[in-house]
């Protein structure tokens, strides 16, 4: 600015040698000094208005004014740091609350992929009547799509790797993620290798051998495994122990796999897919592949999901088995990202980021509430500047100012606490929730966040503004003091913002109510296993190493016995997944006297049993006297029970049927029925499982591979579980240095876990919850003492004129009761539309809830008269003497 | 009292092109000061038009940030330090244009007036 004030120096100085040079004329001209100087100075009128018209001139006055503003709102805040401190406070709770819940919903749903135009990428899945499973789909469809349909510019395909993959790297084994692609993928996605050819997109065929495409490997993947060497282009690698040739590195940031939304993502390693007798056929015996395609320019989802539906009727036609043929019947075409968030997790977060939405609108509200209360108190500042001609646009800009100096602030201060509550929500998110809560803020965020301050300024600010200026300048300078019976027109007003915060208020606290006592009725679903001390390590089995040979005498038997053996361990057992995990599913269709059967398949040890406390209906659980060599043997559950049992009432009428062949000429016979158990979801009864006893499994058996992929160790101990994950660790790490690398977590976690979406709102609204109570309940406090300290005199003389003490408290309690009733009562109605939002998470629980809304708005109105007793109280001990005299 | 009103009521309001023509005319005769420019238009127009500081100034440092003139800090005969205006290429290209136009318009209002 120093070029500015040079500047007004030298017009200062310019209109001064005027001034001169017009006096000097005068008295040359005969007149006297006196005389000369009186009439130049009126003949050049009102010179610092000259100056400031010429200044505007320059065409920078505005800056000068927003200097001149901002100078003024510091002056301002310095002199009342209280007000200061309550509305920078409550906006920054509002901006950070919104904030951070817009950097989760924009990781999560908003960002696009990391691929070139990634809006025109679709999925391809075929679907049956019903509320079917999608499938993915063999070869043959794909080829037969490629070859028909029209909309799509590009057709790709891939399938994880079989088992868990790991690449030998430099030094040691490296668990990836494997994904074998078609070669047209990469290209389609619109990505290149950073290092090498990578993939040439040619059509995948049945001619090259197996491992001739060569394997890309992601930067992570390089830089891990082989220390980011320039020189691996051509190096022959092992994955799974078996060779292939690296023919490019992709650049970083760089990741494809058809889940990739979910945890972290790791190292990744991609193979060309190879197409062999598996891709010959359209059965259950066929490869299937994730379908990925790019949209063809200018041609709609609806055109594409309109043709594909037409090509999939030639294509269902030749599925021999009536079954499949419906199940592969339909097509969903689905926007790519789209179908990498779990819908559940997309609806919580958006009512979250609503919910944040209202916190954040409750928190303007309340610094416009406060605004309007000083704007009332300073009616007699604005009215006299308006008297010496200040324009109403210069009032409002300077009022403006100061509004974007609070939100300013209140940005700085929102950021901080939006960053150290995503942190915060990391640590307790469950992970299965495959929410990436990143503290990464950029360029969006930051946009978002200046376009929230930028509003809320003008939200609180321009309102109070405009009622301030829009007042009549008179009788505010007339009546002077403090004490003018300020417009009755403005408590109204204010009266209305105070009910509607709380109305808003009452509406989180309802929706924080409703999940709380669905978490609530989660916790004390009877799940028929115990939860406490048990440890659960799902194993990162090394898979490759046991394609042959018995995983069950190289691996689990030996890590059994020495886990029953360690120290504070009260037994030891190995099950393919615990209830809950979410970590693995065999669905098993097979016939059994006739009937057909669908159930989910798991293998099991002895020990289990224990380790959870699972009763029996009938029959037994596996001992030790089954063996390889002993007869089969199965146990299910009620669900099945009740679905395929002779006998529906009678579960032990299952009990020496067969249901499997285990292997050849090995059927399993049913021993025992579980009592019941929740395997996927606390929230949903069991779907019809069957366990097989482990040690009876061996390689021929038709699942001995899954066998040696998904297995989860649990582990009863005698201590607080988290001690002995150490000691499990170490142990793991004898037996194999993969399995180091395993996932422990303890039953009890487990069962939050699976809370996932209800247990994260339940948390983040037990958090906005509280916020907008305090806000709220501060709002009303605001109010009712400034309407009190405006009263004082008006009391005072009613006190004077013999109102009893009780009568004021009454007075003041009425106005404070009215707020809250009529905010109640709209909250209440508002909190009965909004159940919609809310209806998906609940368990146990109604949307409209009789008991959640009655304590809500009881908790609300409890909380409201509590914060209007003391401005009451104060109101109530007026001293008349002091009150009169203060005027 | 009597010339006082005199001069109010034969006082022209400037139309803004007007003044800048004015100004810009003016220092066609050489560089001057403000006060120099409002004198010299009050004499030749025989004390009809007296321009006011509040829009000499104004004008002055709008054609001067339109950079139709230019300033400079010189001293005056009398020894007073005083911030001269030049006019530039440009403000003589203006001039041209506003003096066509002033033209143009006198001899319409004329046309009108006879008719």
């Amino acid at each position: 600015m120093t070029g500015f004030s040079r500047r007004k120096k030298e017009l200062d100085e310019e209109i001064e040698a005027h001034r001169r040079m017009a006096i000097a004329d005068r008295i040359a001209r005969g007149e006297s000094e006196a005389q000369a100087r009186a009439a130049a100075e009126r003949e050049m009128g009102n010179l610092p208005l000259v100056k400031d018209v010429t200044r505007e001139k320059w065409g920078w006055a505005w800056i000068e004014r927003l200097g001149q503003d901002l100078r003024y709102a510091m002056r301002q805040m310095r002199r009342s740091p209280g007000f200061a401190a309550t509305a920078i406070g409550t906006l920054a709770l509002g901006i950070g609350a919104a904030a951070a819940m817009f950097t989760v919903v924009d990781h999560a749903l908003l960002r696009p992929l990391p691929y070139k135009d990634a809006a025109r990428l679709v999925t391809l899945q075929e679907t049956g009547p019903g509320p079917n499973n999608a499938w993915s789909a063999p070869w043959l469809d794909i080829a037969q799509w490629r070859a028909q349909s029209r909309s799509f510019v590009d057709i790709a395909f891939s399938s994880g790797m079989r088992g868990r993959t790991y690449i030998q790297g430099n030094s040691a084994a490296l668990q990836v993620d494997g994904q074998q692609v078609s070669p047209n993928l990469f290209a389609m996605l619109g990505a290149n290798a950073a290092l090498g050819r990578g993939f040439i997109a040619e059509q995948p065929n049945f001619g090259t051998g197996k491992n001739a495409g060569g394997i890309v490997l992601s930067n992570a993947a390089w830089r891990d495994a082989f220390g980011g060497d320039k020189n691996i282009i051509g190096r022959v690698v092992r994955v799974n122990d078996e060779p292939w040739t690296v023919i490019g590195v992709m650049p970083p940031g760089f990741r494809y796999s058809p889940s990739f939304r979910g945890a972290p993502v790791g190292p990744e390693v991609w193979v060309a897919v190879h197409l062999g007798e598996n891709d010959t056929g359209r059965d259950y015996k066929s490869d299937h592949y994730d379908v990925i395609a790019r949209l063809r320019p200018g041609v709609k989802i609806e055109a594409a999901r309109a043709e594909m539906a037409t090509i999939q009727k030639q294509v269902a036609a030749q599925y021999e088995d009536p079954e499949e043929r419906a199940d592969h019947s339909l097509i969903d075409v689905k926007g790519y990202a789209d179908s990498l968030i779990d819908g559940d997790v997309k609806k919580a977060l958006l009512a979250l980021l609503a919910a944040s939405g209202v916190l954040w609108l409750i928190a303007s509200v309340n610094v416009t509430n406060l605004l309007l209360a000083r704007s009332m108190a300073r009616r007699r500042e604005i009215a006299m500047r308006g008297a010496l001609g200040a324009s109403r646009g210069r009032v409002m800009q300077q009022m403006i100012v100061e509004g974007l100096v609070i939100s300013g602030c209140a940005a700085v201060l929102g950021v901080g606490l939006a960053l150290g509550a995503i942190n915060l929500t990391k640590s307790v998110a469950p992970i299965n929730l495959n929410v990436n809560f990143s503290t990464h803020l950029d360029l969006t965020i930051l946009a978002a966040l200046c376009g929230l301050t930028l509003l809320s300024a003008v939200l609180s600010s321009a309102w109070p503004a405009l009622m301030a200026v829009r007042a009549p300048i008179e009788p505010a300078l007339k009546q002077g003091g403090q004490q003018a019976g300020s417009g009755r027109r403005h408590n109204r007003l204010r009266s209305g913002l105070v009910a509607i915060e709380v109305a808003m208020s009452l509406t989180l606290l309802v929706a924080c109510g409703l999940l709380l006592r669905t978490i609530y009725t989660l916790r004390h679903v009877p799940l028929g296993y115990r939860t406490d001390h048990i440890v659960v390590a799902n194993l990162s089995i090394p898979s490759y190493r046991y394609v042959n040979k018995s995983v069950n005498a190289s691996l689990y038997q030996p890590l059994l016995e020495r886990a029953q053996h360690l120290h504070g361990v009260q037994a030891a057992g190995l099950i393919s997944e615990v209830p809950l995990g979410k970590t693995f599913n065999i669905l098993l269709t097979l016939r059994m006297n006739g009937n057909d059967i669908s159930a989910a398949l798991k293998t099991a040890t002895p020990d289990v049993q224990k380790i959870f406390g699972m009763k029996m209906l009938a029959g037994r659980f596996f001992s030790n006297d089954d063996t390889p060599t002993s007869q089969g043997v199965a146990v299910v559950n009620p669900a099945f029970a009740a679905e395929y049992a002779p006998n529906k009432h009678d579960p032990s009428s299952l009990l020496g049927m067969t249901v499997w062949n285990l292997r050849q000429g090995m059927p399993a016979h049913i021993v025992g029925v579980l009592d019941n158990e929740r395997q996927k979801t606390v929230a949903e009864p069991s779907q019809p499982e069957i366990e097989i006893c482990l040690c009876q499994i061996t390689p021929e058996s038709g699942i001995y591979q899954p066998s040696t992929i998904a297995m989860d160790l649990a582990v009863r101990t005698e201590q607080p579980p988290s001690q002995m994950i150490p000691d499990l660790r170490d142990l793991l790490r004898q037996a194999s240095p993969e399995l180091a690398n395993s996932r422990f977590s303890t039953m009890d976690q487990i069962v939050e876990d699976s809370f996932g979406s209800q247990r994260l709102a339940a948390h983040l609204l037990e958090v906005f919850g509280g916020a907008a109570l305090l806000l709220c309940v501060a709002g009303l406090y605001g109010l009712l003492a400034y309407v009190v300290s405006q009263r004082t005199r008006e009391l005072g003389v009613r006190i004077a004129l013999g109102a009893r003490r009780r009568n004021l408290l009454w007075l003041v309690m009425r106005q404070a009761g009215a707020m809250l009733l009529v905010g109640v009562v709209a909250g209440l109605g508002l909190a009965l539309a909004s159940g919609r939002l809310v209806r998906g998470f609940l368990y146990g629980v109604k949307a409209h809830d009789a008991w959640t809304l009655a304590a809500a708005a009881l908790l609300l109105f409890a909380s409201g008269l509590l914060a209007a007793y003391l401005p009451a109280r104060r109101a109530a001990r007026v001293n008349p003497m002091e009150a009169l005299r203060a005027e | 009292m009597k010339p006082e009103q005199d001069k109010y009521r034969n006082r022209i309001d400037l139309l803004q092109g007007t003044l800048d023509m004015l100004i810009l005319q003016s220092l066609q005769w050489g560089p001057q000061h403000g006060y120099a420019i409002s004198q010299a238009l009050r004499a030749r127009s025989g004390e009809v038009l007296q321009v006011e500081t509040g829009s000499l100034y104004p004008a002055l440092h709008r054609m001067e940030r339109q950079k139709w003139i230019a300033a400079e800090w010189r001293q005056t005969e009398q020894n007073q330090r005083a911030r001269f205006y030049k006019i530039t290429a440009e403000g003589r290209r203006q001039l041209a244009a506003n003096r066509s136009r002033w033209n143009t318009m006198v001899a319409a209002i004329a046309s009108i007036l006879e008719a």
